[in-house]
């Protein structure tokens, strides 16, 4: 079927009613596959799709989305859609973009390749990926979900100011948690690879990222509670910044819901600090040449040199702060309205190694991974993650840590960064947020 | 949904490279959403999910295809797709099928649309005028509904054929007070696997003004300590505590890969013997209850620590095959696009006999904590987290300062055997908690006050 057509003719159709409209299709396919002691757990394939109908009557919006793209199911969704806006409240700054030039560039996000992959091969790689882990050392003694996944969409996007556009993207995916454990101690440590290309996961460097990062934290001890310089590897760093993204969105701040509210245009970080959200990253996890309502993506340098210049925005939010979208309105697929958020996040590198950045550091908690649910808030500003890693004393790590937290404020880390390496990483599970390893002065670490 | 010949041809299908059984399971969701910030309903939303997962075991290994079209071709498709992937050894027959029926009743007795969307939108309304109107320092709020019905039909080979209709209401509410530099914002919801009447028995407007009280409170708030202390639990979401000490580390996924701090641990001493651990799928009007799980398994409840000692771990259909031990009725899917996994349904902690302000008072200085965030678990090491919104400082065995949001981290393990109150005074949660393992689902806790005599708090002085 013409998906495009279709999202066109949905499109006509509810427009005919006065309103505004937009129709967004997507269809897919995906395959997981999921590997335990040399064994496939499961193996799922499937072609999903589906449309979302997004209504703006007189400043109302209405939404609706459905799976079933019979005649009957799409008619049922664009006619819910109109019937809710009328329950929605109106507000001036509520429209649909006009439809806009979009650079023609090749951003690498397809890889035509993968409907080739036959599942087997899959499989295999997902049993790689295990092996690497399990075969790295006789303490890594079993692994938790090792999983491969990937994801084929095509995405078809339709307005009533005139826009009709598609585009095609690939994911593939690998992770794990590998256990280590000795005598006293029993750890996991995680393993990630992601990739738009198939060719380009590596399977063994993955399996033994997630072995690395278990054996080098067994028999971790508590610190003493103390203020002290804290590392962030980029796990912990990505973390850190997605919650800092938050705040940065013209909605957050519109809102009062940022601990940066009224901080534009001032310096609110140490000179380190440039953040850059693009979302025209060629193989960006979050990349696309058009954003979920259909403006083009782009480059916004927001926080250059400590000094918060840009926000990012939505059609929306742009509007009713009289400039333009940023083409940050993203959406997870067609049962979501689109939302302004990041898209790829980052704060930029600098030319300094990883290892020179530790050889720098007098005394200090190396942090390699955290558990933290609501403990980082982007509105108050407070920060509290429970951490493991190591310990750092005079440039070298002397010995692994556990059962500790380290706290702050969101506004105190900012400017308390001081040093930044080279290793930019973008770890999958924060959006699409990227960190290169982080030296932060004085934050506080509660233990025995 | 659809007629059992057909259910037959497909499980047929899915049998033709051999395999040890396979199920098909089918659901409809239908949901409205309304949700609303500066004062305004700015996003309505209605979905309509259909579709179908198709299921091949061969061994400990799950084939798995699923299609949102459920029309025969479709199903048929997806079932050669699950078929492909399937290597049996044996041609496995399928049984006439025999509908299960469950003696449980979840009654409903305002159906979700015996309002009108615009008169649960002016609910909303309601809920922000009452925030709004408490202090003038509430500088903004949002408020959401959410309803959905969900039907599922699960077959299998085996003669299974097993339906439910779970249907669930909540509103969430986000208060944000601010104030001379200072932003605070504190968020609860309240909600039931049941029709509108929850809002009768739990007033959303009076929800919202404690939460606007909760929130101004917190502008005065102190930052946290940081270290070890005494720390005081609240009753009823404070059961999200076990959720992430020991309740995941209990799932049999991570039992059988050997992952877990709990493997082959039963029969042991693993808590004070104050503790007494249930899941409960069978709690009326309870988010995390159900009449059968997702594999089709009656719902029921399983005592996972009985006064201390481990008697039993959570097992879906899956686990349960690979370790020849029978399914508690725990295996649990976001939706037809997701393979079952065993999780928590309502998990619960028998009351003590200790009086709240007995507790108080035993404590020299500690935190009390009101309300929680959301927690986190590391099953390996037996590690958890959760946030603290709302906390206070307890000096002298008294309640005094309010304290900024700071994560608690403790070893489940350790703590559950250092726990040495548990208050009578038993609660469940108002129905908002949702656990998130890979896939999202509604889950029910609940529990008495209790107090731990040391954990770490993270805070910053």
């Amino acid at each position: 079927m013409d998906y495009l057509r279709l999202a066109q003719a949905v499109v006509e159709q509810v427009s005919r009613k006065g309103v505004e409209a937009e129709a967004l299709i997507m269809a897919g396919q995906t395959t997981m596959v999921g590997v335990n002691k040399g064994q496939v757990e499961q193996l799922s394939q499937a072609t999903p799709k589906g449309l979302g109908v997004r209504v703006i009557k007189e400043g109302r919006m209405g939404y609706a989305y459905t799976s079933d793209l019979s005649p009957q199911g799409v008619e049922e969704s664009w006619r819910d859609a109109l019937t809710l806006a009328e329950s929605a409240d109106p507000d001036e700054y509520r429209s649909l973009p006009q439809p806009q030039p979009i650079e023609e560039e090749d951003l690498a996000l397809y890889d035509p390749a993968l409907d080739t992959v036959p599942p087997e091969e899959k499989v295999a790689l997902a049993k790689e990926v295990e092996e690497a882990a399990l075969s790295l050392d006789p303490r890594i003694v079993a692994t938790i979900r090792c999983t491969y996944q990937d994801e084929a969409w095509h995405i078809y996007l339709a307005n009533s100011r005139g826009l009709a556009d598609s585009y095609e993207r690939t994911v593939t995916a690998t992770y794990l948690r590998a256990v280590a454990r000795d005598e006293k101690s029993q750890v996991a440590g995680l393993g990630v690879g992601l990739s738009n290309f198939y060719g380009e996961l590596d399977p063994t460097a993955i399996g033994q990222e997630a072995g690395k990062r278990a054996l080098e934290l067994l028999g971790g001890k508590p610190l003493g509670t103390q203020r002290a310089t804290v590392v962030l590897d980029p796990f912990a760093g990505a973390e850190l910044l997605f919650f800092i993204s938050e705040a940065l969105t013209g909605e957050a701040m519109q809102r009062g819901r940022s601990f940066l509210l009224g901080k534009l245009g001032q310096k609110v970080a140490s000179e380190a600090v440039n953040l850059v959200d693009n979302g025209r990253l060629p193989r960006g996890y979050a990349s696309a040449p058009f954003d979920g309502e259909g403006v083009p993506t782009s480059l916004t340098r927001v926080m250059e040199g400590g000094v918060l210049n840009h926000l990012l925005y939505d059609h929306y939010t742009a509007q009713k702060d009289g400039t333009r979208s940023t083409g940050n309105a993203t959406r997870g697929s067609y049962r979501h309205l689109p939302r302004v958020s990041p898209t790829n996040f980052y704060l930029e590198p600098s030319p300094l190694s990883r290892e020179e950045l530790i050889r720098g550091v007098e005394a200090g908690f190396y942090v390699k991974s955290t558990l933290n649910t609501g403990g980082i808030n982007p509105v108050s500003g407070d920060y509290s993650v429970a951490a493991n890693g190591l310990w750092i004393e005079k440039g070298e790590v002397t010995k692994s840590v556990s059962g500790v937290t380290v706290a702050s404020t969101l506004g105190e880390i900012l400017k308390n960064i001081t040093v930044i390496a080279d290793d930019l990483r973008f770890v999958p599970f924060y959006g699409s947020t990227g960190a290169p390893t982080i030296r932060i002065e004085g934050m506080q670490i509660g233990g025995k | 949904m659809l007629d059992p010949d057909t259910v037959r041809r497909i499980l047929d299908e899915a049998l033709r490279n051999g395999g040890d059984l396979a199920e098909i399971y089918l659901e409809d969701r239908t949901s409205l959403s309304l949700e609303l910030e500066e004062s305004q309903i700015e996003h309505a939303l209605r979905g309509a999910d259909r579709g179908a997962g198709i299921r091949v075991f061969y061994g400990d290994t799950a084939a798995y295809a699923y299609t949102d079209d459920l029309s025969s071709k479709s199903l048929l498709r997806a079932a050669r797709s699950a078929a492909s992937a399937a290597k049996g050894s044996h041609r496995t027959q399928v049984l006439d099928f025999t509908r299960c029926l469950s003696p449980l009743e979840f009654p409903i007795e305002k159906p979700l649309d015996s309002l009108s969307e615009r008169e649960k939108a002016k609910l909303l309304h309601r809920i922000d005028q009452a925030a709004r109107g408490y202090d003038p320092r509430v500088s903004q709020v949002q408020a959401g509904y959410l309803e959905y019905r969900q039907q599922v039909w699960i077959y299998n080979s085996q003669g299974l054929w097993a339906e439910d209709d779970r249907e669930i209401v909540e509103i969430r509410i986000a208060v944000v007070a601010q104030d001379k530099g200072i932003i605070q914002t504190i968020r609860s919801g309240i909600g039931a696997q049941s029709g509108l009447e929850v809002f009768d028995r739990i007033d959303p407007l009076a929800e919202a003004q404690e939460l606007a009280q909760s929130a101004v409170r917190m502008l005065d708030a102190r930052p946290a300590p940081a270290g070890e202390m005494s720390v005081v639990m609240g009753n009823g979401w404070g059961g999200v505590l076990f959720h992430e000490a020991c309740g995941h580390a209990l799932e049999a996924d991570f039992i059988n890969q050997g992952s877990s701090v709990f493997a082959g641990r039963i029969g042991e001493k693993v808590a004070s013997s104050l503790i007494t651990l249930i899941d409960d799928s069978t709690l009326p009007a309870r988010r995390g209850s159900f009449r059968f799980d997702d594999d089709g398994t009656p719902s029921q409840p399983t005592i996972l620590i009985d006064q201390g000692v481990l008697k039993g771990y959570m097992w879906d259909l899956a686990e349960a095959r690979k370790a020849k031990a029978r399914s508690t009725g725990n295996g649990r899917r976001e939706s037809f696009r997701y393979l079952p996994l065993p999780r928590m349904t309502n998990t619960i902690i028998a009351p003590g006999d200790s009086y709240l302000e007995e507790i108080i008072g035993s404590v020299k200085r500690g935190l009390y904590v009101k309300r929680l965030g959301g927690g986190q678990a590391d099953v390996a090491k037996g590690d958890f987290v959760f946030s603290v919104t709302e906390g206070y400082l307890i000096e002298d065995g008294k309640i005094t300062a309010p304290i900024r949001g700071a994560n608690l981290m403790g070893n489940g393990p350790a703590i559950l055997s250092e726990i040495d109150m548990v208050g009578n005074d038993f609660e469940m949660d108002k129905g908002f908690g949702r656990c998130g393992k890979g896939q999202r689902v509604p889950v029910g806790v609940g529990q008495p006050t209790l107090r731990i005599p040391k954990i770490i708090v993270g805070g910053t002085e």
